[in-house]
């Protein structure tokens, strides 16, 4: 085992890990920029290296990323990325009572906790069902995907249709381009028909996306200076002591669970993750009248549970090859860069791999912990960087990924403007990005096993039924999650109906 | 209408997608229908003249001028190469986000000249990846 670890840790791994880290933090603390566009925008340097190392760089960037995003939620009330909306709400009220340092060694050790348990239900849960997962047929294989795509209807709260619609839009995307079965080509207008022939490439789509997309709706509000009211570190209010953690731990475990629950299912973000360990907490709180008043049980929730996202969204990846939230369909480009298929043979087949991403997760999260816990007041200071200074370097980075993704092809970089105007449409209209990214990406193999399924049956419908027990369990997910999802919606609208009344 | 979905080899390149249009297109209606009767009982517009697709006083500078400059920049790509063009319109997205003032326009220039300079070496020089 320790020569495993001194053969996956090598001094540039460790390096890129702390790049990633550093990186992330900053992407994370910077509002406006999110972990998804961290990895996004890095994805090209991966090109050089070995996937091992790049992985180092990209959990480092995820890492990094999601748990940066606390330091302007704490210090200026504005969340650096979504996954961390939830650490405004007690994290700010602390740093107006002058408790701002406190309130960040706080958010950065739960964070470290989050992070640590997903990890944990990683190494324990993902094998398991990639054992599972091999023995599934056409028919399951589908039955999966399609589960996927309910679950991101069930769960996006209010916008069950929406969010279902946009996965399949996803999907229709996916579709254009030549059908492999019989090399004709298909859904691509007349004048597209050479760039398109193998559809749109993955990269330039979710660089577009989230990075292209969101320079457009900063460059709407004028890209202008998220300002912080004065230092709210120099006071001398109460000290960070690990006393702060007293009586936590069933609440750390909780939320560090429940964030790791939100992860695995695919779709669903930090902020969902947040939201749902903050609210239990507060729920089976003793003192929930403190929430939102700078409660040291609310930062806790919030940033374990955000933290408790990284380990569990890369669960489904790594045993099915479905990604658990936006920033693992990225990773998932950088596999496919090094000409990897990611499924429930990954771990089988790439057993190294597979131990160096535990043990790049693990040592980022360490790395997050050591860079962001002593230097607390230099680090206070990121959210001062200011992005309009970024962006244009971050668009030159956007550039050479989309170039060089398929070596040099003009028509990957018109790409980057479709989506990127998409992605900015998206946010614009709130209609939710990641279900359309998660359509995208599993879109191929949705009909591919379709198609092969009833290849097999001889055209008959009736094998997606037939299967055996697996297939009905599957069938069983996905009605419950219809079922979920319309009766919370039900639900949704008789509480708005009663408020406006 | 069981041929329109029927699987056959020759045109098995339309099959899934007529499945999926179908779907979105029952999805769509699902979504649109129940806002329009609402819209007719009511009697409102299907888009109320108040919700605005902008944020107040956006800044129409900085978006307009973003996509203006994206498109043209990834046509000088094509025309005069990556590290030429970077050099220009990186600059320019520099001043349109940051202004035109002597010392803004020295701190511009100098990250354009830095980040392309830095960008063709690692990746160009030293990896060895294709740049436009």
């Amino acid at each position: 085992m320790l020569e495993v670890l001194g053969e996956i840790l090598t001094l540039s791994r460790m390096l890129m890990a702390l790049l990633g880290v550093t990186v992330g933090i900053v992407f994370g603390a910077i509002p406006g920029m999110t972990a998804t566009m961290a990895v996004a925008v890095f994805l090209p340097l991966t090109y050089a290296y070995d996937l091992m190392t790049s992985l180092f760089l990209l959990l480092g960037l995820y890492v990094g990323g999601i748990s940066g995003g606390l330091v302007p939620a704490i210090l200026i009330n504005i969340p650096g990325t979504p996954a961390s909306i939830t650490t405004c709400f007690d994290g700010y009220p602390m740093a107006q009572r002058g408790e701002g340092a406190r309130a960040l060694r706080i958010g950065i050790t739960a964070s470290l906790f989050g992070g640590i348990f997903s990890l944990l239900c990683l190494a324990l849960l993902t094998p398991p069902l990639a054992n599972l997962a091999i023995k599934f047929s056409a028919v399951e294989k589908f039955l999966v995907i399609l589960f996927a795509m309910t679950i991101i209807a069930a769960l996006s709260k209010g916008k069950m249709l929406v969010g279902i619609f946009m996965g399949f839009s996803g999907v229709l995307f996916a579709m254009m381009g030549t059908f492999n079965d019989n090399n004709k080509l298909r859904l691509v207008p007349e004048m597209l028909s050479k760039p398109l022939i193998y559809g749109f490439a993955l990269l330039p789509v979710l660089i577009g996306l989230f990075a292209l997309g969101q320079m457009f709706e900063e460059a709407e509000k004028g890209m202008k200076k998220d300002t912080s009211n004065g230092d709210l570190l120099k006071k001398n209010a109460a000290k960070f002591s690990i006393k702060d953690f007293k009586g936590q731990f069933i609440n750390i475990i909780r939320s560090s669970a429940l964030g790791t629950f939100m992860g695995i299912l695919p779709g669903v973000g930090g902020s969902a993750a947040s939201l749902i360990g903050y609210s239990q907490a507060k729920t089976f709180s003793k003192h929930p009248e403190e929430f939102g008043k700078g409660s040291i049980e609310g930062v806790v929730a919030s940033e374990s549970a955000n933290n408790g996202l990284t380990g569990g969204a890369l669960i489904p990846l790594l045993s099915m090859g479905i990604p658990g939230d936006s920033t693992t369909a990225v990773l998932i480009g950088a596999f496919a860069l090094q000409g990897m298929q990611i499924g429930p043979l990954f771990i089988r087949n790439n057993p190294n791999l597979w131990y160096s991403i535990l043990i790049g997760l693990a040592l980022c999260n360490i790395l997050m912990f050591v860079i962001m816990f002593f230097p607390i007041k230099y680090i206070a200071r990121i959210i001062n960087i200011p992005k309009q200074r970024l962006y244009p370097v971050i668009l030159l980075m956007c550039v050479v990924g989309a170039y060089a993704c398929n070596y040099g092809v003009m028509f990957d970089i018109w790409s980057l403007i479709i989506f990127g105007v998409l992605g900015y449409l998206c946010i614009k209209l709130k209609l939710p990005a990641t279900p359309f990214l998660i359509g995208f990406i599993l879109g191929g193999d949705l009909e591919k096993y379709f198609v092969d399924a009833l290849k097999g049956s001889n055209g008959n419908l009736s094998i997606f039924f037939t299967r055996g027990p697996i297939a009905w369990a599957l069938w069983l997910l996905i009605l419950v999650s219809i079922a979920f999802a319309v009766v919370s919606e039900i639900r949704d609208k008789k509480k708005a109906n009663m408020a406006a009344a | 209408m069981r041929d329109f979905y029927a699987y056959k080899y020759s045109t098995s390149h339309l099959f899934f997608p007529k499945i999926i249009i179908t779907v979105l297109i029952f999805l769509g209606l699902c979504i649109i229908l129940p806002k329009l009767i609402k819209a007719i009982k009511n009697k409102q517009p299907l888009f109320p003249k108040d919700k605005k697709f902008f944020i107040e006083n956006y800044d129409k500078v900085k978006l307009f001028g973003t996509l203006i400059l994206l498109v043209l920049y990834f046509l000088a790509l094509e025309w005069i190469g990556f590290v030429p063009a970077s050099l220009i319109f990186i600059f320019l997205f520099n001043v349109l986000y940051c202004g035109t003032k002597p010392q803004s326009l020295l701190v511009s220039g100098s990250i354009t000249v830095v980040s392309v300079i830095l960008t063709w070496l690692v990746f160009g020089v030293i990896f060895n990846i294709t740049l436009p």
